[in-house]
């Protein structure tokens, strides 16, 4: 026999890299980042099974912050293996996310998909539900990295408004469900991304006067839902009295509450007793504000804005166009989300329905955020031709 | 380009700062305000969440006369905690409180008040009941004496109503409270059962829960620490349960429900019709004559055409409205003891009868449509069998000599007359046929009793529905194997198909499979499910939310050659009058209205060690069948005797239209509270 073949036979497989030799994954990973995603993802299980346990001390409810532990297990998995796969590998496929992703918000805009509160943005099978639509920002993010990062010099008319046609088909999709929460975050995303790769002042106001125009049309449209339109009439003009405005009440007072120190982890009167509606998903931010006080409140502020300085600072090294977008995007993501999720909650933005990343109970956005997570830990692999690691070191 | 990315993280940098100083005003800055807000709904237990019970829908027959409706009566209610203390301390303050409570219109024994009081089932914070539907005035001691009588506060509750009282009883079933095991199987039902609701228990309350019940809502109260209510508002409103309309109408209901308990009171004063051969011994002259027992009996009256129930009869019955606010245990116990006959007990969806000759009409069916009677078969449709008065099996050891009841004989009887008079002989040697010609089947009366649904629930929307029985080769080998002892004969013998032909033996069915497989000749062919409810409303909106139009369950073969000689022989049933011989029923139909014919068929049930039970069946008119009834009285007697003028008068009220309104109660006030007693089937 060939002894090349048999060579072959004798040699451990290893699957080949072009990483730097003599450094293994383990080594060039950013531990600061990853320890952070771990303790929020720990802290929100805490913060959850406190603020859905239930009132019943002879039999606390564990169902959503046991299920929200196994989410973090399986993120944290995907987080690593995202990172361990070659970024360019996620480049070239992103048009297939990006199609896949639209097939499937098509879906559940479709008698396949399950409605709940007024929005069918859900799959449901069997205990769980899956939403789409958290998955096809990160499709999305790829999509537009992967499309704005080719070519080079300043953004040209062409590039930009094919580039807002891959914005524009998704919101239009997650409009239909309708959740206006989730759209306002791609446009946020794209904003970011497309201000990040350079455009002419000129545009970049143009494009800023259509988004506006568009909101305002958006608002005046049948589009939204009434109980959306009232959400953002609660905002504008708090004194209605409204059931959103007695949310907006019952989370506010639930912070004040809390005071410097906090009530204590699982003595918040108003987390308690459940006046806070959403308040282990969308609402979390209240129970942290409440039973944790300013400090607590701050620290998970504090801690989050780490882990977004730790993706500003992969973006910074990567040494591609697409690396540097790729990481603005999820940056503006999660910034965005933990801002208007933590807002709404201490009344600075309206009340939408987006979750607090890693923080608030849900499986798909757990998933989609590790995911996402897992893209930009990937820069810091090296594996790019030029990274340059003076950012990281 | 990593420049701007540095700017884009300045401006997260300057939102979250943003965040922190909102943080800073609400939890350092204001925390004081909030932390007093936050007082006014805290601590937790001061948020309560109360029930709205919702009503609960009402029950309506065909012509959409309510049957079952809720009623408020006011309850007077004591505090528990208060009420031990004070009963500790004052021997004459529960004295005192009965006397009042009986000054105005509910009598109530000390003992029971005592009883109540003790009862650990309230806790502490409870309120407990103590006497509901007093008079107004009694309000009045409630507010000006409150010193006098602590404790004591007047509410109201909402109860079953029933405008008709008694009738319809077993139809209609009751409420009754929920046990923890009915609430643990309910557990995230979207009506939200508690542990204090009531829950349909049987008949149509039962059956139709789903849609009787309401949706509750929800209230919050909002109670300060000194106990004090400072706030109170609706969540969610309740949403009123759905009318279920019925077929049945209240009027011929009254009608069956009242024939049928003078049919058993005749029985009781009819003499023992002693069997000379059986008896030689002749009774003591000076003695009374011992008369029947009559002690139960069942009527289903139902319209041939679509299957609708227009009257379920079933005796002993008993009054709802025992129920209305939780019945006693010994009550209760009464209500579906044996020996009572178990007045709780629907006879006529549960009571397995046998059906004695009313069979016979089934067998001559199965003789006609498979040719067994007919031109090649063993005997022509017009010829004619000699009946001597007993029947010897062909090649038979054991038990082989079969004879007519009472021993008569009627000589040379051809298909409808052996109908008409009820030769059993007629019928000994079809079924001797079946088992022993070649080409036919020994089971094929089983297997038409099933095609006419015997043996099979006939799908009424009713609970505790027993599918009868039809006994073949398979189950009587299965009885011997499970009990030798009881069961010694593990074979099929041909007598056993005899037995069958003439409906002794163990074949059983309801009354209500009766009439239903009766309507089957009345309508010509078509074996409908029996339907009780014909559509479920909104009360609110008048919507129709389901409708339930007839259920076909099959069509049998059943042309004009086939069904002609039956109804001949049941037409003669009731009608026959000549010298040699008279239908076994044309007694009891004598004088019947010229204008309406009746099809029917008498049916003498021996029952080992009891007296006979008495059946009959009939349908009519026969021009156009519109009524088809089965009535079976247990121990009375002769069907044509006991049974027959039964159906008689219950046809001759609608053929001549005399049909008298039910009469509703003015007084519904038949309140008894289980008061410290042990209520049945609570908690």
């Amino acid at each position: 026999m060939n002894s090349a073949v048999l060579e072959s036979f004798r040699q451990p497989r290893v699957r080949q890299t072009d990483a730097r030799e003599g450094e293994s994954f383990w080594l060039r990973i950013d531990y600061v980042f990853v320890l952070s995603v771990f303790l929020l993802g720990c802290f929100g299980i805490a913060m959850i099974y406190s603020s859905s346990r239930g009132p019943d001390p002879a039999q606390y409810n564990r169902l959503n912050s046991d299920r929200q532990a196994i989410f973090l297990a399986v993120g944290m998995v995907v987080m690593l293996a995202t990172a361990w796969i070659r970024s360019d590998r996620f480049r070239q496929a992103s048009w297939a996310f990006y199609g896949l992703g639209l097939t499937v918000l098509l879906l559940v805009i479709s008698p396949l998909g399950a409605s709940r509160r007024g929005a069918q943005a859900w799959f449901e099978i069997s205990s769980f539900q899956i939403q789409p639509s958290e998955f096809m920002k990160v499709a999305f993010i790829m999509a537009l990295a992967s499309f704005l990062g080719a070519g080079s010099s300043k953004l040209q008319v062409p590039r930009l408004l094919a580039g807002l046609a891959i914005v524009l088909v998704p919101i239009g999709l997650v409009m239909l469900e309708p959740d206006a929460g989730t759209s306002v975050v791609f446009v946020v995303i794209a904003m970011a991304m497309i201000v990040v790769r350079g455009v002419r002042l000129r545009h970049a106001l143009v494009l800023l006067v259509c988004s506006a125009v568009a909101v305002g049309l958006l608002l005046s449209s049948s589009i939204l839902e009434e109980y959306q339109r009232e959400r953002l009439n609660v905002f504008i003009n708090p004194d209605t009295e409204t059931v959103d405005t007695y949310n907006v009440e019952q989370a506010q007072i639930a912070i004040g509450n809390g005071g410097m120190f906090g009530q204590g982890y699982g003595q918040g009167s108003q987390t308690q007793s459940g006046r806070v509606p959403e308040q282990h998903t969308d609402f979390i931010f209240t129970a942290v504000g409440e039973e944790l006080g300013f400090m607590g409140a701050a620290g998970t502020v504090l801690l989050y804005a780490l882990l977004l300085w730790r993706i500003a600072r992969l973006g910074r090294a990567s040494s591609t166009t697409y690396g540097k977008l790729l990481a603005t995007g999820v940056l503006a993501m999660l910034a965005f989300q933990g801002f208007q999720a933590a807002g709404m909650a201490v009344g600075i933005m309206p009340v939408t329905g987006v979750p607090f990343p890693l923080l608030s109970y849900g499986g798909s956005s757990m998933l989609a955020t590790c995911l996402a997570l897992g893209l930009v830990l990937g820069l810091s692999q090296g594996r790019e031709e030029n990274f340059n690691p003076a950012f990281i070191r | 380009m990593s420049v701007r990315i540095g700017a884009v993280a300045g401006v997260v940098a300057l939102l979250f700062i943003g965040l922190l100083t909102r943080l800073w005003y609400l939890q350092v800055l204001n925390t004081e305000d909030f932390q007093s807000q936050a007082q006014t709904y805290v601590p937790a237990n001061t948020i309560r969440y109360a029930t709205l019970p919702a009503p609960r829908g009402r029950i309506l027959d065909a012509q959409e006369r309510v049957l079952v409706d809720n009623r408020r009566v006011n309850v007077v209610t004591l505090d528990a905690s208060t009420a031990r203390e004070r009963a500790d301390a004052d021997s004459g303050y529960l004295l005192h409180l009965a006397r009042e409570i009986s000054r105005h219109g509910r009598p109530v024994k000390v003992a029971n008040l005592e009883a109540a009081v003790a009862d650990l089932r309230y806790g502490p914070n409870d309120r407990i009941p103590i006497a509901y539907d007093v008079r107004e005035e009694f309000a009045i001691i409630v507010g000006e004496r409150a010193e006098e009588l602590p404790g004591v506060r007047l509410t109201e509750t909402s109860v079953r109503h029933y405008p008709y009282g008694p009738l319809a009883a077993h139809v209609l079933g009751y409420v009754g409270s929920i046990t923890a095991s009915e609430v643990a199987e309910r557990e995230n039902h979207p009506k939200r059962y508690q542990p204090n609701d009531e829950i349909g228990k049987a008949g149509v309350e039962l059956a139709f829960e789903d849609v009787l019940r309401g949706t509750p809502g929800w209230r919050e109260i909002t109670i300060s620490p000194d106990n004090q209510i400072v706030g109170e508002r609706q969540i969610v409103a309740p949403i009123a349960g759905f009318d279920v309309h019925l077929t049945l109408d209240i009027d011929l209901q009254a009608l069956v429900e009242e024939q049928l308990r003078l049919g058993l009171e005749r029985a009781r004063e009819t003499p023992i019709d002693v069997d000379p051969e059986e008896n030689p011994e002749p009774e003591n002259p000076l003695l009374e004559p011992a008369t029947y027992p009559a002690p139960a009996g069942a009527a289903a009256l139902l319209d041939p055409r679509d299957g609708s129930v227009l009257a379920m009869a079933s005796y002993p019955s008993y009054d709802p409205r025992q129920f209305i606010l939780g019945i006693g245990e010994e009550e209760f116990a009464s209500l579906i003891d044996p020996e009572s006959y178990a007045p709780f007990n629907n006879r006529a969806i549960a009571g397995a009868y046998s059906i004695g000759s009313a069979m016979k009409p089934f067998t001559a069916y199965a003789a006609l449509s498979t040719g067994l009677i007919g031109d090649r078969g063993y005997v022509e449709v017009n010829g004619t069998i000699n009946d001597t008065g007993s029947h010897i099996l062909q090649d038979c050891e054991g038990q082989c000599e079969f004879t007519n009841a009472r021993g008569e004989s009627y000589g040379e009887t051809d298909l409808r007359l052996s109908l008409t008079v009820s030769s059993d002989v007629y019928y000994y040697q079809l079924a001797e046929q079946f088992a022993i010609r070649p080409g036919f089947d020994e089971e094929q009366v089983q297997k038409t009793a099933r095609e006419f649904g015997f043996g099979a629930p006939t799908g009424v929307a009713l609970p505790f529905e027993s599918p009868g029985l039809i006994p073949d080769s398979e189950i009587k080998r299965q009885r011997h194997e499970a009990n030798p002892d009881a069961f010694p004969d593990a074979d099929w013998r041909v007598g056993d198909t005899l037995n069958i032909a003439i409906g002794q033996g163990d074949m059983a069915a309801t009354p209500l499979q009766l009439a239903n497989a009766l309507s089957v000749f009345a309508n010509g062919g078509t074996l409908h499910a029996s339907n009780i409810a014909q559509a479920v409303k909104n009360p609110v909106t008048g919507e129709t939310e389901s409708d339930y139009t007839s259920r076909v369950i099959r069509n049998l073969y059943m042309p004009q050659q086939i069904l002609t000689p039956i109804l001949d022989g049941m037409v003669g049933v009731t009608e026959l009058r000549s010298i040699n011989y008279s239908g076994t029923a044309a007694d009891a139909f004598a004088g019947f209205p010229g204008d309406w014919t009746v099809a029917g068929k008498t049916g003498t049930v021996e029952v080992l060690d009891k007296n006979d039970s008495s059946v009959f069946m009939a349908f009519g008119p026969t021009e156009d069948p519109r009524y088809s009834i089965a009535v079976i009285m247990e121990e009375s007697g002769f069907g044509g005797r006991a049974a027959a003028p039964v159906v008689r008068n219950v046809l001759q009220s609608i053929a001549v239209g005399s049909v008298p309104s039910a009469e509703t109660l003015a007084d519904d006030g038949f309140l008894v509270a289980a008061i410290g007693r042990e209520v049945a089937g609570a908690r």
